[in-house]
């Protein structure tokens, strides 16, 4: 593996280029909210972040998205697909949401089907990833395979050491844009920062506080669906909104529906869906698998570390927090999950 | 391979509507691509996506065998928005139709055995394509005896009338047994329903396979008496139905556990189904 | 803190022994230090999770109506402003008195769990939460901290018009006084100096930020429709996209169909994982309520007519 080392007098720079070359998604301030969004060059760019209030999964699945338009002309019926995609650099993406993109990918580039809108996005987009500096009270990547300074699933991955950034060069993609802006991406000095990231990281391991285990629970839960601990607490405070899927960076649902523009035109699109909500589930006829907030919470967990797993071999959860951050009753997955591990031993 | 345009419809026309009950109406429908018809590749049990541009989309089982010629057909009951969109239209005009999808019935499997069928309500349409497969000229020497036991609520919810009362009966090694829920006059058939029914027939489990299609209730009731006549798990096939909206695996509302009724099912072995949770 | 922590489990343990009631919902420790999380305690020895202090955010008489075709009775524990629910609820005929048990508990203000919890050092444990007034001292074993009030309380805990219950069976606590940081309504004039323009520019951009997850709408307390208008799929008045006209006309109905039954708990402020100002759209309302129909925060007094609620012949027909 390769790597670079960038001044951090020189960060703007680059966000400057990137920004002229390529649509650049970076996470900005909006309010009291660090969202990420097309920024025009490193003026808007928010580099000093915990982590974002919405994860950048936005970049390859819109909360809005049109997959074609129809219209209906006399006789014929014309199907028009949206044009190409723009070549485009996700920059300061956190570890785990980077992590989070790679457990779409089985989801999306799937076997039998694949998906042009999702693929498209996903081959033009460069991924800079940037090492955190900070552990929160609500993070716990760790447990979940992941780690501050992990830059799995990133092109490159910059890590902030005093007045430097150690630049990784994780993938073909990664070295074509450094090799692309070689004057800001020099080599010097990159042996040393190498070491410095490595005593980062382990530092920053070390400052976890949320004490979250896997091991075990997938195992009790794929024998026992009913559980009475779902009938308990969470299925009560539960206020049934979709602000923990719609913040979290692993839920990929989505509603498809079409959008009438005109008598004869309209656009088809597919926009995010919540498996909290009733209407998730419900059919025409007035069935309602999952009826109550009951069954809804078993399968968003279920999901989480159990239905991912069992289908793409990945948990469903990357530990960044959000859920157990924006969750207006704290419901929390790191409860659940240690909670699991309690009923575990009694089944 | 991979099909990574699978979320766009293909233009269709419909050629033909048959009205089967009061809420109930097939539609047959041809690709406006006749390379697309050609290519379809459907097979018994597997499901499409129906477009009424400006509504949305549908999951309608495919009723029709692909051993019945170059179209398709769907049997669409008025339940919801776009069901009652299609009962608007009229022949000539233009839908859109993705699929096939889902992983249809084990017909090769099903190969040398005696098949019986039961249906329920408008769950005849769905089991209705593995019926005209098995009774085609060129498979029905692969199949031995077919039978349908068919229970609707009313005379006038008997769906697929003629294929009962006249074309299946005809053909050879049939034998077909049609129950309505109440009495009714003008009715001289079985009256009674489908768990009792079948009871009665006590289909023997050898060499047999038993497809069963319906509605919960019905499916509920009439298991218990397959397995009362010493059917096995793995002799009982159902096909199910749930909300969908991609059927491609990715929208993420048709679990049941960790499969998807769109690519993993619809149909399903009893022995599948006791694997999964109860949550359908 | 402590001692009114000591009588709310006593209280619960005793209504529960003596099968008053079925169902206690309180406070109970969450899984952050500066956080509660609403417990649903159905047997005597649970009562040991209950808990109060300046971290109990959540207006529990939101989970009353779950509770409305249920056999049995509930005791429900409330601040002030939760209190008000509590008469709305009524006055709508959403529970009725004889099955509700109120724990009322005078309350000195909620803090924001977020901001107390970035000052306090992760996997601290708490000792023990003090009210001084105008501050609140966390001590922990990491160390104490103390938190002044002015800064760290909820933007709607910087005016309370009734820190204590309006409405309850048993109160368990001090009287509180009344304490205000700021002006009521400076925000809502504020805003209102604003040109049309200015309004728009500033609404647009709130608006546009929302992700409808809906949890203004499921938090609020008197959001009590059995099937909410935009939950509704034929006709199906809103899709799931999200755009700046859906998110405004689901923002500016949500606002009016509580318009005069709203009781300003400021719950659909907190909840916002957007931070929209919700609150600052049902302020304006009360606001005009006010100066119109000198109406009082609905809620304040049991059997208050809702000037939107009633129609009476002399009422003015300006807009007709």
């Amino acid at each position: 593996m390769e790597s670079r080392v960038v001044n951090k007098g020189q960060i703007s720079e680059l966000l400057d280029k990137l920004a002229k070359d390529y649509n650049l998604i970076a996470p900005i301030k909006e309010e009291t909210m660090t969202l990420f969004r097309r920024v025009s060059g490193a003026q808007d760019v928010l580099l000093d972040y915990n982590n974002s209030d919405i994860s950048p999964k936005g970049c390859f699945l819109p909360q809005n998205e049109k997959t074609f338009s129809y219209m209906y002309t006399g006789d014929t019926l014309e199907i028009n697909k949206p044009e190409g995609v723009q070549k485009t650099v996700l920059f300061g993406a956190r570890p785990c949401d980077i992590k989070a993109i790679l457990t779409f990918d089985p989801v999306f580039e799937g076997v039998k089907f694949g998906d042009e809108y999702y693929s498209n996005k996903r081959k033009s987009t460069v991924i800079i990833g940037l090492s955190c500096s900070k552990v929160l009270s609500t993070c716990f990547c760790y447990a979940m395979g992941g780690g501050p300074c992990d830059g799995t699933g990133s092109d490159l991955l910059l890590t902030e050491i005093g007045d430097k950034y150690y630049v990784e060069v994780n993938t073909e993609k990664g070295k074509a844009l450094v090799d692309a802006y070689s004057q800001i991406f020099s080599s010097q000095g990159a042996e040393q920062l190498a070491k410095d990231k490595e005593e980062l990281a382990k530092k920053l391991s070390g400052e976890f506080v949320r004490k979250v285990d896997l091991t075990g629970v997938k195992e009790v839960l794929d024998g026992n669906f009913e559980l009475p601990y779902w009938d308990g607490d969470n299925a009560k405070k539960c206020i049934g909104c979709g602000t923990c899927t719609y913040v979290c960076p692993t839920c990929h649902c989505f509603d498809i529906f079409d959008y009438p523009t005109g008598d004869f035109t309209g656009d088809r699109l597919r926009c995010w869906d919540s498996c909290m909500f009733p209407e998730y589930t419900l059919e025409a006829g007035g069935h309602n698998p999952r009826p109550t907030r009951k069954e809804r919470i078993r399968n968003r967990f279920m999901h989480k570390i159990k239905y991912h797993l069992d289908r793409y071999n990945m948990v469903g959860c990357v530990g960044c927090g959000r859920c157990v951050n924006k969750c207006p009753v704290n419901i929390d997955i790191t409860k659940i999950i240690n909670d699991l591990k309690e009923v575990a031993q009694n089944v | 391979m991979s099909n990574p345009t699978a979320l766009t419809p293909y233009p269709a026309t419909i050629t033909k509507i048959d009205v089967e009950a009061s809420d109930t109406k097939t539609f047959t429908v041809v690709f406006d691509d006749p390379e697309i018809m050609e290519n379809f590749g459907n097979q018994p049990g597997q499901v499409c996506m129906l477009s009424a541009f400006g509504e949305g989309e549908s999951t309608i089982s495919i009723t029709s065998s692909p051993t019945r010629g170059k179209f398709l057909e769907f049997c669409v009951r008025r339940v919801g928005r776009l069901t009652s969109v299609l009962h608007q239209m009229e022949v000539g005009q233009k839908i859109g139709v993705r699929g096939p999808y889902g992983n249809g019935f084990p017909y090769e499997t099903m190969k040398g055995k005696d098949l019986f069928f039961v249906g329920g309500g408008s769950a005849l349409a769905p089991i209705r394509s593995l019926i005209d497969y098995a009774l085609s000229e060129q498979y029905r020497s692969d199949y031995g005896k077919v039978e349908i036991l068919y229970g609707a609520r009313s005379m006038d919810d008997i769906l697929f009338k003629s294929d009962l009362a006249e074309r299946w009966p005809k053909i050879h090694n049939t034998g077909i047994y049609t129950t309505i829920d109440r009495e009714e006059e003008g009715w001289k058939g079985h009256v009674g329903f489908v768990p009792s029914y079948v009871e009665e027939v006590a289909p023997s489990p050898e060499n047999k396979i038993a497809i069963v299609a319906g509605p919960p209730i019905m499916i509920k009731f009439t298991l218990p008496v397959f397995a009362k006549l010493g059917f096995k798990d793995d002799q009982i096939i159902t096909t199910l139905e749930m909300r969908m909206k991609c059927c491609l695996g990715k929208c993420g509302r048709c679990n049941i556990g960790s499969k998807f009724i769109c690519v993993d099912g619809p149909v399903f072995s009893l022995a599948q189904l006791k694997q999964m949770p109860q949550e359908y | 803190m402590m001692d009114v922590i000591q009588q709310l489990r006593e209280q619960a343990k005793k209504l529960l022994e003596e099968k008053k009631v079925d169902l206690v919902i309180g406070f109970g420790q969450g899984t952050e230090l500066a956080r509660t999380t609403p417990v649903f305690i159905d047997s005597p020895e649970g009562v040991s999770k209950l808990t109060w202090g300046p971290f109990c955010a959540n207006n529990l008489a939101k989970y009353l109506t779950d509770y409305k075709n249920a056999p049995g009775n509930i005791a429900v524990v409330v601040k002030g402003c939760d209190s008000r629910s509590i008469n709305r609820l009524l006055d709508d005929n959403q529970i009725s008195r004889d099955k509700v048990v109120i724990i009322g508990v005078p309350c000195s203000g909620q803090l924001e769990w977020q901001k107390v919890s970035a000052e306090i050092k992760p996997g601290a444990s708490l000792k023990e939460v003090v009210d001084n007034g105008d501050s609140v001292s966390v001590k922990t074993d990491a160390g104490d901290y103390k938190f002044d009030k002015k800064d760290y309380l909820l933007h709607r805990c910087l005016v309370c018009e009734n820190p204590n219950p309006v409405v309850s069976d048993l109160t368990i606590g001090k009287e509180q006084p009344v304490k205000n940081y700021e002006d009521r309504f400076a925000e809502v004039q504020a805003l209102e100096q604003m040109s049309t323009e200015e309004k728009n520019a500033y609404w647009d951009k709130q608006f546009s930020r929302c992700l409808r997850c809906y949890a203004c709408r499921n938090v609020c307390s008197v959001c009590t429709c059995q099937t909410c208008v935009f939950d509704q799929m034929l006709p199906m008045w809103v899709s799931k996209r999200t755009n700046l006209s859906e998110n405004t006309a689901f923002h500016l109905t949500r606002a009016f169909h509580v318009a005069g039954r709203c009781v300003d708990c400021g719950e659909c402020d907190r909840v916002c994982p957007m931070d929209i100002p919700l609150r600052k759209l049902n302020q304006k309302i009360h606001k005009d309520l006010g100066d119109l129909f000198e109406s009082p925060t609905p809620g304040t007094k049991p059997g208050l007519v809702s000037p939107l609620g009633e129609f009476s012949p002399g009422d003015p027909e300006e807009f007709m």
